[in-house]
């Protein structure tokens, strides 16, 4: 039994995946936490696609580091995304004591 | 042609001082044109914002911008004809306001066909202002305010020659014509003053639509009309660009079926508005016509001409029925107003210098009747409470000054000989039996009997009879005599002497139809 | 590995006086943070030197955009930063904005227990982040000048803690925001697979370089053109996407009604001015550069989305009450407007610039109209119910006539600026030849001008209601607000009639 080895296909499915996930949780599920890591997800899927290109576009002579770069800002990113977020929902909690996204709804003119 | 004017003696001394001034200094008269159309905007400024003021001075101050385009417009009447300029463009001033890249500038002058619309607009313009100030209303300043900046655009888009500030001025005077039947209509303003902002800002939007494919479209890159001119559109597009310029004005005009504001916008405005609107502002859609979208699409209005023919009919017949059925006089004069608009436009369906030519004079003539009309309708309201013809009656034994005023205006909007409207009509109905459908004459002839029997009907109803409402504040006052007295001699003036006016049409609209029949008619009958 | 001297060179391609406005906003922050914290009683000085410092770093734009010589665009840090003519006036544009919001921020603050330097501290940074975003010349700073302006955002819609309104529509922002973020990156990292893969033509070097990116994608190889590739295909779409959300272009305009009106006044008005306007130049910078060779494909689905926006934008603020929600959606429909004219500047050379002018009239407009509200909103911000401006003209005559005006502009009414604007954007569809849409644009000015009409009676006509609600006591217009609106008020009408400083300012002439 030979392995194949893992190559950039296989990175952009699990990428693809991960978009996948995260798209369809923050349109499907109400739970707002359960949203914001579906949000992370998402730009999870981007962080994998990005550094299976660097690796795999490389070639002598062309290092490709910009993809390697861009994570280091996404993540940063992601980090005050989630801060951010979190502190929303823990003032929404404190206020109204839901985690739902279905029971969020004052703002209707 | 002009030669024919210089035979009066004293017109000869008048029309050398004139043409001295304009030797002397050639922006002396436009000066003068300027005058009229920022004059009046300058006082509704200076109106605004200066703080508390006496009521007298508002109300000097609101009767001198009245003031400046009436002068203004005979002014430039006077030396239009002394200049001899055959009906061409005069007093042209060309400014720059930043769009030149689209070949958009504030181009002002006035040729054969806007002269006589400008000081139409400015008598009326006056009246109109007279009467407003007497009025009385609450809130008079704002009420001034308005109604001046509405003349100021009335006064600018008869004198713009670009296409882009013609429609520009035309919104600066309707704009505040929502706002003041908004706030000082009658019952039920809330309502029309609402249907009348949509359906007018949908035809406003089509035109604009038709004055931007104009400009584009002809490919002479420039809003100028005069360079417009030059430029002729492919057919299929001049079809196109013509129907929308047709429907786009004829909502603006009330061409039927696109009239339903008009009776009950100009039943509900308060009078100096109807009479600005219905006089002066609703002639916009007839001037871009005739001036604009004829010349520039002639074309286009060939392929329109049978359809119009329909409309305009409608116009006449359907609508003048339907005015023969009102009871309210407000709402009678409206439709009626609706109605004369048929004859403008069977002008243009004639499709000759005769036609036009008459269509423009019908315009003159019938915006000053119509303001009178408005003028004396209001003062009844005034003095009665109400304009339900069925409850009125006897007037002409308590107000025999103001039965005087209301018979002529009713004569002058039949078309009696004397009155200016006589000589438009006249020079339509001639155009129509030299053109290919002469038969149009018979349903037209009919229309003036409507005319008639309603005309008729309503000073009988009024003035005659028995009352049932109480009659306060006795005959008309001196403000409001000198208002409609303005009109009336305007009205008399043009009908005894048509030539002072038909001349210059005639050379500019020959200007326009190189092949069509003269504009002999009106000419020959002078003599 | 590059050698020292090509290092060297990288390094002294690092021009950070080109970026010294941005760092001087970011500097200016920090330290009204560190002043409020050490001397929390001198606040009010802090609060003016806010004003006076962005004032000054506004001036020195100004200067050297009027000192500066015509010519090619300036690039900075290895083609990251890209300076134009366009973005300095952009740059300025945003720090007049920003002083703007700082004003309406001050003027909402005044009665509410919210920290206030904190806010101008977000909101300054957010500033930086915008001029950031114009000047960017690759993905790379375009996401994280986006990314850092969009998480401002969510700081500031949320800002009124205790509010459950603010706080739902920070929820709602963020959601919808980081979704349209995770959108925008993931269309961006494919473009940056798709653009270094050495087997395709013209293989990009950077990929992430708008430069290099539309040069592969304008690339036609053996095997057919780059721009036909699904992955270019996929990607671009998945990056416009995520742009089209930020301008709250329809299908993607879900969270424009519930953010613009929970969140604070200053916040809506720096959303629908300084974020419209970003968006915009954004899409501009895409269209132009490195989308530019996928016309074909893009032209198409922008004009679909150009149709729904002004349909949507036009009909769904019919019926409204809330005034920020009627800010917002007619916001909808200026940004149809502005997609309109962003469509026909693929064949009309001024057209963009035409956008530029609409985006400055649009907003002085509004920032008069949201001065307004802020001083007429109830201690709920988000209530501001067209009720609550019945009489106003009365009431406040200078407020009063500053809402006529500003919302007359809104709507397109001549002689005002708005209108102008919109006839240049139509002029330049007409040359375009984007018959259809002008069409819908058209109509849809005539629906506007019913709602915005509604509003503007209840504040010319409808007489004071004594019913005692909060919010009738004397309205607190300080002498800075009045020359504000008096200024706003008298270049709308202005503009309106003589537009030729305006139209230099946007470079069309």
């Amino acid at each position: 039994m030979t392995l194949t080895p893992v190559g950039l296909e296989h990175y952009l499915f699990v990428a693809c995946l991960l978009f996948s996930i995260g798209v369809f949780g923050v349109l499907l599920r109400s739970n707002t936490l359960i949203i914001l890591m579906c949000l992370e997800l998402m730009l999870s899927a981007s962080i994998v696609a990005l550094i299976a290109f660097s690796r795999f576009n490389a070639i002598e002579g062309s290092l490709m580091m910009g993809g390697n770069l861009f994570v280091l800002f996404i993540i940063a990113i992601a980090a005050a995304e989630v801060a951010i977020g979190l502190a929303i929902i823990v003032a929404l909690w404190r206020r109204q004591q839901t985690l739902d996204a279905t029971e969020i709804t004052s703002l209707k003119h | 042609m002009m030669s024919s004017i210089a035979h009066l003696a004293l017109f000869d001394g008048v029309a050398e001082l004139f043409r001295a001034m304009d030797a002397a200094s050639p922006r002396a008269h436009t000066s003068v044109l300027l005058l009229g159309i920022f004059g009046p905007l300058a006082f509704a400024l200076a109106l605004a914002i200066s703080g508390k003021l006496e009521d007298r001075a508002v109300k000097i101050a609101g009767f001198l911008g009245f003031l400046l385009p009436a002068l203004s417009g005979l002014w430039l009447w006077i030396a239009y004809l002394s200049l001899g300029v055959e009906g061409g463009y005069a007093f042209l001033i060309n400014a720059s306001t930043g769009l030149d890249f689209l070949g958009v500038s504030l181009f002002l002058g006035l040729n054969g066909i806007s002269l006589p619309l400008y000081v139409m607009s400015g008598i009326v313009g006056l009246a109109a202002g007279i009467y407003a100030i007497q009025s009385g209303v609450e809130r008079l300043r704002l009420y001034i305010i308005l109604h001046l900046i509405m003349l100021g655009g009335l006064m600018g888009l008869f004198a713009s020659i670009d296409l882009f500030f013609f429609f520009f001025f035309h919104e600066f005077a309707l704009i505040p014509t929502f706002l003041l039947i908004a706030i000082w209509g009658r019952q039920g303003r809330r309502a029309v003053a609402l249907e009348l902002t949509i359906y007018l800002t949908l035809g406003a939007m089509l035109t604009l639509a038709g004055l931007i494919a104009l400009a584009v479209l002809s490919g002479a890159g420039s809003f100028n009309l005069i360079a417009l001119r030059v430029a002729l559109m492919e057919t299929g597009w001049q079809n196109a660009v013509y129907g929308l310029l047709l429907i786009g004005m004829g909502i603006l005009v009330s061409l039927f079926p696109f009239h339903s504001w008009a009776p009950r916008g100009y039943a509900t405005a308060p009078a100096p508005t109807a009479m600005l609107h219905a006089g002066v502002l609703k002639k916009f859609g007839l001037y871009g016509l005739i001036q604009i979208a004829v010349p520039l699409l002639p074309e286009g209005a060939m392929a329109w001409n049978p359809l119009l023919l329909w409309l305009a009919l409608g116009n006449i017949l359907i609508i003048g029925l339907i005015t023969l059925a009102q009871r309210d006089l407000k709402l009678m004069l409206g439709n009626a107003s609706v109605m004369h608009m048929g004859y403008a436009f069977l002008g243009i369906f004639a499709f000759s210098a005769a036609g036009i030519g008459g269509a423009v004079l019908m315009m003159v003539a019938h915006g000053l009747s119509v303001a009178l009309l408005f003028l004396l309708a209001d003062s009844i309201e005034t003095r009665c409470g109400t304009t339900d013809m069925r409850d009125l009656g006897g007037l002409g034994n308590q107000a025999p000054v103001l039965m005087a005023f209301f018979v002529a205006a009713i004569m002058a909007s039949i078309g009696l000989p004397g009155f200016a409207n006589f000589w438009g009509e006249l020079a339509i109905f001639t155009a129509l039996w030299a053109s290919a459908s002469p038969w149009v004459i018979a349903p037209t002839v009919a229309g003036i009997v409507i005319s008639a029997i309603y005309g008729l009907r309503a000073v009988a109803r009024i003035f005659f009879g028995e009352s049932a409402t109480e009659f306060r504040g006795g005959d008309l006052r001196g403000a409001e005599k000198a208002a409609a007295l303005i009109l009336l001699l305007s009205l008399f003036f043009v009908g005894f002497w048509p030539r002072s006016m038909s001349d210059s049409i005639d050379a500019a609209v020959a200007d326009s139809f190189p092949p069509a029949a003269t504009f002999a008619p009106v000419a020959a009958l002078d003599d | 590995m590059p050698s020292t001297e090509e290092l060297q060179a990288l390094v002294a391609a690092n021009t950070w006086s080109a970026l010294l406005p941005e760092i001087l906003l970011g500097v200016l922050a920090l330290a009204l943070l560190a002043v409020d914290a050490f001397a929390p009683r001198r606040q009010p000085q802090t609060l003016l030197a806010a004003m006076v410092g962005q004032a000054a770093i506004l001036a020195w734009l100004l200067f050297a955009v009027f000192t500066a010589e015509a010519g090619e665009a300036r690039v900075y840090f290895a083609g990251s930063v890209v300076q134009t003519a366009l973005s300095d006036w952009m740059r300025i544009f945003f720090v007049t904005c920003s002083l703007f919001t700082t004003h309406l921020a001050l003027v909402y603050l005044r009665n509410r227990e919210y920290p206030r330097v904190e806010y101008i501290h977000v909101s300054l940074v957010v500033t930086a982040s915008f001029m950031l975003l114009v000047q960017s010349g690759n993905f790379l700073l375009f996401f994280v000048a986006l990314e850092t302006l969009t998480i401002g955002f969510y700081v500031l819609v949320a800002f009124a803690r205790t509010s459950r309104f603010s706080l739902e529509a920070g929820l709602k922002y963020l959601v919808m925001g980081g979704f349209s973020s995770g959108i925008l990156l993931f269309g961006i990292a494919l473009l940056y697979g798709v653009a270094g893969n050495p087997l395709l033509p013209a293989t990009a070097v950077d990929p992430l370089n708008f430069i290099e990116l539309g040069a592969f994608i304008g690339a036609v190889g053996i095997d057919g053109a780059n721009a036909a590739h699904p992955l270019v295909i996929a990607g671009s779409l998945l990056v416009l996407t995520g742009v089209l959300f930020k301008v709250g272009a329809v299908p993607f305009q879900i969270w424009v009604p519930d953010v613009y009106q929970g969140a604070p006044t200053p916040t809506t008005a720096a959303l629908a001015v300084a974020s419209k306007a970003g968006g915009f130049f954004v899409l501009f910078i895409l269209l132009s550069g490195p989308f530019l060779a996928l016309e074909s494909l893009l032209f198409p689905v922008l004009a679909g989305v150009t149709a729904v926006t002004l349909v949507f934008g036009n009909i769904a603020p019919l019926g409204q009450q809330n005034v920020k929600r009627i800010m917002g959606l007619s916001g909808v429909a200026h940004a149809g407007v502005l997609l309109l004219g962003m469509l026909a500047a693929y064949q009309v050379p001024w057209a963009f610039h035409a956008v530029l002018f609409y985006l400055l009239v649009y907003a002085i407009a509004s920032f008069a109209v949201f001065e307004v509200m802020a001083h007429l909103a109830p201690d709920e911000d988000a209530d501001q119910d067209i009720s609550h401006y019945r009489g106003l003209l009365k009431r406040h005559p200078l407020l009063g006539s500053a809402l006529v005006i500003g919302l007359g502009s809104l709507a397109g009414i001549p002689p005002l600026a708005g209108f102008i604007a919109k006839v240049l954007i139509f002029v330049a569809a007409f040359q375009a030849g984007l018959y259809t849409l002008l069409a819908v644009a058209i109509l849809g000015v005539v629906i506007s001008i019913y709602y915005y009409f509604g509003w503007m009676r209840a504040a010319v006509l409808r007489e004071l209601v004594d019913d005692g609600e909060s919010g009738r006591e004397p309205l607190r217009v300080t002498i800075p607000t009045k020359v504000i609106l008096v200024a706003l008020a008298l270049i709308t009408v202005v503009g309106g009639i003589f537009q030729a400083g305006l139209t230099k300012l946007v470079g069309l002439s």
